[in-house]
């Protein structure tokens, strides 16, 4: 049995038999763990709100061999996302963030660069403003996963499509020039790309205090949310969640 | 091949469906009720049947209820104009028996949670706007989980109902009583702040 404590972002948790808790932590020491947390849901004393999703912690855990779940000791709260307010808007946002991690991060394999991300974005995701925030995630943590088509030239002639029109659809895996589009493509605007490029050179805050309308980006979101669901072959459910909430 | 009669297995298999129940609990209960008289396992029949066929939801405020409106929606003793509002209706039971609490309800019967695909129009949200915009209603006292889930719902219907123009208000969130401040985790203490009030 070994002692483990690092820091941690909760993702989810989910009922397991009478008074405990399922917890997934994505903590930075080992990635994605999976652990219980006894009398949690029973006992709020122990754990109090550090468990509800993407709140930053300081997680103490055992880990025992052979055993896929480890065991949850004690949870200090760093950051909370109850800490501002919660809108709709920001919820959804926060869960979205915490369905991609659950998703696409593999267990026990430590990635410091998405957990600095994962926490630079929530920085960013402290209003009701969600959609700068939520693209800059979603591209980046497509690229960090690998994910990510190349975003300058068209899969199918290879031509560069810097000064040209640019496709995609959500069985290709990348974009496509108007000549090689194919059937009910969708296209992803120059200044999208010009948009994707310029998020992969500056960090969040540096796009902060800039009004962002649902508008922009929002064919930048869908190439990466589709590359996403390609990939892990499952719908995300917070993306349709994010498309139609109105905010 | 089971190793019970096709009856048996059948209401073992009904039975472990139930929250909490395992096999082994499953086949207590099961042979419990096998050797029950007959007048006990009709009853128990007898009650699940008619949970299902007489229990509905109040048109007014979504409690569950054999009589429509339920017996809070026609007390004449309960201020009919202060309304609170809870995820649940087991909740009522936990605000009721304060005895303190002497207004009506409404159950939204679960609350904003985008990771399993609900969003406010999967809840029972337009009858308690109905009913506040009829001018029946002094007072909305929010009493969703202080969960981010909570929390956001009482974000939202705070929004949906100040437009319509009535007294929305919180529950307060912070220290259990009886605890201890020097184990109370930051953002409960935060909450205790902001939800201080004069002395
Ligand atoms: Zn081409
Ligand atoms: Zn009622």
């Amino acid at each position: 049995m070994t002692l483990m404590e690092s820091e941690a972002i909760v993702l989810r948790t989910y009922p397991l038999r009478e008074a405990d808790l399922l917890v997934t932590l994505f903590t930075r020491a080992e990635g994605k763990v999976r652990g219980v947390a006894r009398s949690a849901k029973k006992s709020k004393r122990r754990f109090g709100g550090a468990l509800e999703p993407m709140t930053y912690v300081r997680a103490f855990y055992d880990v025992r061999e052979r055993q896929e779940l480890a065991r949850l000791d004690a949870c200090e709260v760093l950051e909370s996302p109850l800490a501002n307010e919660v809108s709709y808007a920001r919820a959804v946002a926060l869960a979205h963030l915490a369905e991609l991690l659950d998703e696409l991060l593999p267990d026990h394999e430590a990635n410091d660069a998405i957990f600095r991300l994962t926490l630079s974005v929530l920085h960013a995701l402290t209003g009701s403003d969600v959609w700068m925030p939520v693209t800059y995630f979603d591209l980046w943590l497509t690229r960090l996963v690998g994910f990510l088509p190349e975003l300058t030239g068209c899969i199918v002639c290879g031509r560069s499509l810097n000064d040209s029109r640019a496709y995609f659809h959500a069985l290709a895996d990348g974009l496509m020039c108007p000549e090689d589009k194919r059937l009910a493509s969708s296209e992803i605007s120059s200044e999208s790309r010009a948009l994707a490029a310029l998020m992969f050179r500056a960090p969040v805050d540096s796009f902060a205090g800039e009004p962002w309308p649902k508008a922009q980006g929002a064919d930048l979101r869908k190439f990466v949310i589709q590359a996403l669901q390609r990939n892990i072959e499952k719908k995300l459910v917070t993306a349709g969640m994010l498309e139609k909430g109105g905010f | 091949m089971s190793k019970f009669a096709e009856p048996m297995s059948r209401l073992i298999d009904e039975l472990k469906k139930l929250p909490g129940v395992g096999s082994k609990s499953a086949q207590r209960l099961a042979f419990y009720i096998l050797r029950a008289s007959d007048e006990d396992a009709e009853a128990l029949a007898a009650a699940v049947r008619d949970v299902k066929a007489s229990l509905r939801l109040c048109s007014v405020c979504n409690n569950i209820t054999d009589v429509d409106p339920c017996v809070y929606c026609t007390s004449a003793t309960r201020n009919q104009r202060l309304v609170c509002v809870v995820e649940e209706p087991t909740n009522i039971a936990a605000i009721d028996k304060t005895k303190h609490f002497n207004g009506v309800y409404h159950v939204l019967h679960g609350s904003i949670s985008p990771l399993h695909g609900v969003g406010p129009e999967q809840l029972r949200i337009a009858n308690l706007i109905t009913r506040v915009d009829a001018g029946n209603v002094d007072e909305v006292i929010i009493a969703t989980n202080p969960t981010v889930e909570g929390e956001a719902t009482a974000t939202y219907l705070s929004q949906q109902l100040k437009r319509v123009g009535v007294k929305v208000t919180r529950i307060a969130m912070g220290i259990p009583v009886g605890s201890d401040i020097e184990y109370t985790d930051e953002i409960t203490m935060l909450k205790a702040m902001e939800g201080r009030r004069e002395l």
